[in-house]
């Protein structure tokens, strides 16, 4: 097996040096500890929010008393009045504030009897305050979903609810994280191979019968390895510093482990159409950041304009973002992330074949 | 089919505005070592490197035992074992593990593989070192362990590129006791731009010069033929004002420095310059006929020096 021979020669060629292999499996460690000394604070960030229940029944109660203040950064307020409500947004003494429709409370009811129904809440924010409102929304979002979805009886005078996410900042921004650390396996794959180009080495391996998609493929699996360690160390530094997994850790870590798959894709694809890491390495950049801001993990990506949103979820990095928090925060299955995971499996192979072809063509010139 | 182990034909290819091969013609008998001999920039790796596959040719066409470089580049280099002119190897692997990856990419079998291995490191002087990683080796040591990584798959035709580039004249010799080893078992081209390789190893030397090849032949017919003067020296004393005129009235070419005379002309009688020499009075101590060298050639048919 010629990619297994090729793959043992490059893990050799990465694990003996020291440099590298601290780089490769430091990197992440320092990336998370910087990020957790970042977050970590208490006082990171705290919202208040205004209530206006319109509803008023014991469950619209439960949902601000219970679900709303539950959540550390948040400041609940109650208010009787919409119209006093929005002065005190505009005079900027809340951040946003919610109105909760008459119905809320059958509306939950009905799912926790098993029934769809659609929840409504009108939000009213700041626009201005992209993060902070972007946080609020996906706040809101998460909590109310996860209150919906508690199975307790429906006598809930008699059995106080009782939420069990709560969601933080590190929630919050632990994906976007980890997937930024997994962009940078696009440098780190693209490396590998331009390095070997640059010393010549893969001029001689080409004297070999050894056939492109072999060359690719014996540099990916020493990457495959490289990013599992990584993802490992990305997964516990963001659950040491406080990030829930509701969900599967598996199931987190498979859509981690396909987005992985397209970095290193990608790198291939660059390794190919550059001679020396001169070339590689604006091109990764020229990849890997813009590709960064599209994926949703410094901000979310429903603050683009539409045609940036649509390059944006043309690549794998804003769907990793959208189903890691699906998994991590909100618990949810792997029959709702197929399309996900699909795509993601779908969009590595088809890089993959791009980084083969490329290579092949740069065999030979 | 023919019997010829390389055959190039009209081989081109264009840089730019650089012809770096220009149309060149060579046929290479099998177990033939031919020595491809020219200055930097000549062509010569870039001729090797479009017969092992590496670059397309421009125009024109070479097989390599018997496959087209153009149609079935997997073939040629299944068949092939190449050492090229960078010291190309994996700082961090050592001479063991370079020599199972490159036999096991050919599919070598594993006892054989072993065997062989040992084999050639033992020959090379690299056994004790074989676990030391590579990029603790000397240049001589990466030079020896780079070509025997051409030879670990048994490979029918050896390209071997400028093997013994930047190497002390000691470590150059035991690398050419090497090869010369497998001369006549292997179908061999060298390129270098040391006369002395090429006249010590080849059994034919082509003189490549800005993409051509300008001369073809054995050493000693390109020597012998392509110089049309022959020049004796003689150290003599008493070389006299009647001595020198008694030579420059029959030879072309008479030149007198500190007791020395180098005498030049189409035609050369050892015996009679010596006779000549003793009639007119002097005493000679010795007298020889210069060696032409493949320099005098090379300058001869290109009008510049061969190294640089």
């Amino acid at each position: 097996m010629r990619i297994f021979e090729l793959a043992v020669r490059n893990f050799k060629e990465t694990y003996r040096d020291p440099l590298a292999l601290g780089f490769l499996l430091g990197f992440p460690l320092v990336f998370m500890l910087l990020f957790g000394a970042i977050f970590s604070s208490e006082d990171a960030a705290s919202f208040s929010i205004g209530v206006i229940d319109d509803d008023n029944t014991p469950l619209s109660q439960a949902f601000t008393d219970e679900a709303l203040a539950g959540i550390s950064v948040l400041e609940v307020i109650d208010y009787n009045d919409a119209a006093i409500a929005l002065d005190d947004l505009t005079l900027g003494e809340l951040n946003a504030y919610i109105v909760i429709p008459p119905g809320f409370g059958e509306q939950v009811s009905q799912n926790w009897q098993g029934k769809e129904a659609d929840i409504i809440l009108r939000m009213t924010y700041d626009e201005s305050d992209i993060m902070l409102t972007e946080q609020l929304i996906s706040m809101m979002n998460t909590v109310t979903r996860s209150f919906a979805k508690i199975e307790i009886p429906v006598t809930i005078d008699a059995n106080p609810i009782h939420i069990e996410t709560e969601i933080t900042y590190v929630d919050f921004m632990g994906p976007g994280i980890i997937v930024f650390g997994i962009l940078i396996l696009i440098p780190t794959s693209a490396r590998i191979m331009v390095r070997d180009k640059e010393k010549g080495f893969l001029a001689r391996l080409l004297t070999t019968p050894t056939r492109p998609a072999e060359f690719i493929l014996g540099y990916s699996l020493c990457l495959v390895i490289i990013a599992i360690a990584q993802i490992i160390i990305f997964m516990i530094g963001a659950w040491a510093l406080g990030m829930d997994i509701v969900g599967s850790v598996w199931l987190a870590f498979l859509v981690f482990f396909l987005t992985g798959l397209c970095s290193i894709g990608i790198g291939m694809v660059v390794a190919s159409l550059s001679n020396s890491e001169n070339q590689a390495e604006p091109l990764c950049w020229l990849f890997s950041m813009p590709l960064a801001m599209l994926s949703g993990c410094w901000f979310s990506i429903e603050m683009l304009p539409s045609y940036l949103r649509i390059i944006a979820n043309a690549f794998p990095y804003a769907h990793t973002i959208g189903a890691s928090r699906a998994v991590l925060i909100r618990g949810v299955g792997l029959e709702a992330l197929g399309g996900d995971l699909l795509f993601l499996a779908g969009w590595a192979v088809i890089v993959f074949a791009i980084g083969i072809i490329l290579f092949r063509r740069s065999m030979r010139s | 089919m023919s019997t010829d182990a390389i055959q190039i034909e009209n081989l081109t290819r264009i840089f730019g505005n650089l012809v770096a091969v220009d149309g060149i013609d060579l046929s290479i008998r099998q177990g033939e070592l031919f020595a491809l001999l020219g200055p930097n920039g000549a062509g010569k790796t870039t001729t090797i490197k479009m017969l092992c596959c590496l670059l397309k040719p421009t125009g024109g066409t070479a097989s390599v035992g018997g496959y087209d470089i153009n149609r079935q580049s997997y073939n040629i280099k299944e068949i092939i074992g190449v050492s090229p002119q960078e010291t190309t190897l994996s700082e961090r692997l050592n001479a063991r593990e370079h020599l199972n990856l490159f036999g096991r990419i050919h599919g070598v079998d594993p006892a054989e593989l072993k065997a062989r291995s040992d084999m050639l490191l033992e020959t090379m002087g690299l056994a004790e070192r074989a676990k030391d990683q590579v990029r603790k080796y000397s240049g001589g040591m990466m030079r020896r362990l780079s070509i025997i990584i051409a030879l670990v798959h048994d490979p029918e035709v050896l390209f071997l590129d400028e093997p013994t580039l930047g190497l002390d004249p000691q470590a150059r010799r035991v690398i050419w006791e090497y090869i010369a080893r497998f001369k006549g078992k292997k179908t061999i081209l060298l390129t270098t731009h040391y006369l002395e390789e090429a006249d010590y190893l080849s059994d034919r030397v082509g003189i490549m010069d800005e993409g051509k090849i300008v001369a073809l032949g054995t050493s000693f017919e390109l020597k012998t033929s392509m110089l049309d003067t022959h020049t004796i020296i003689v150290y003599a004393w008493n070389l006299t004002q009647k001595v020198v005129e008694a030579m420059e009235s029959n030879y072309a070419g008479v030149k007198v420095t500190d007791g020395t005379m180098e005498i030049t002309d189409k035609q050369l009688d050892f015996k009679e310059v010596v006779d000549r020499l003793h009639s007119a009075g002097a005493v000679i101590r010795s007298a020889h006929i210069k060696e032409p060298t493949l320099d005098d050639v090379f300058i001869q048919i290109t009008g510049k020096e061969l190294r640089e």
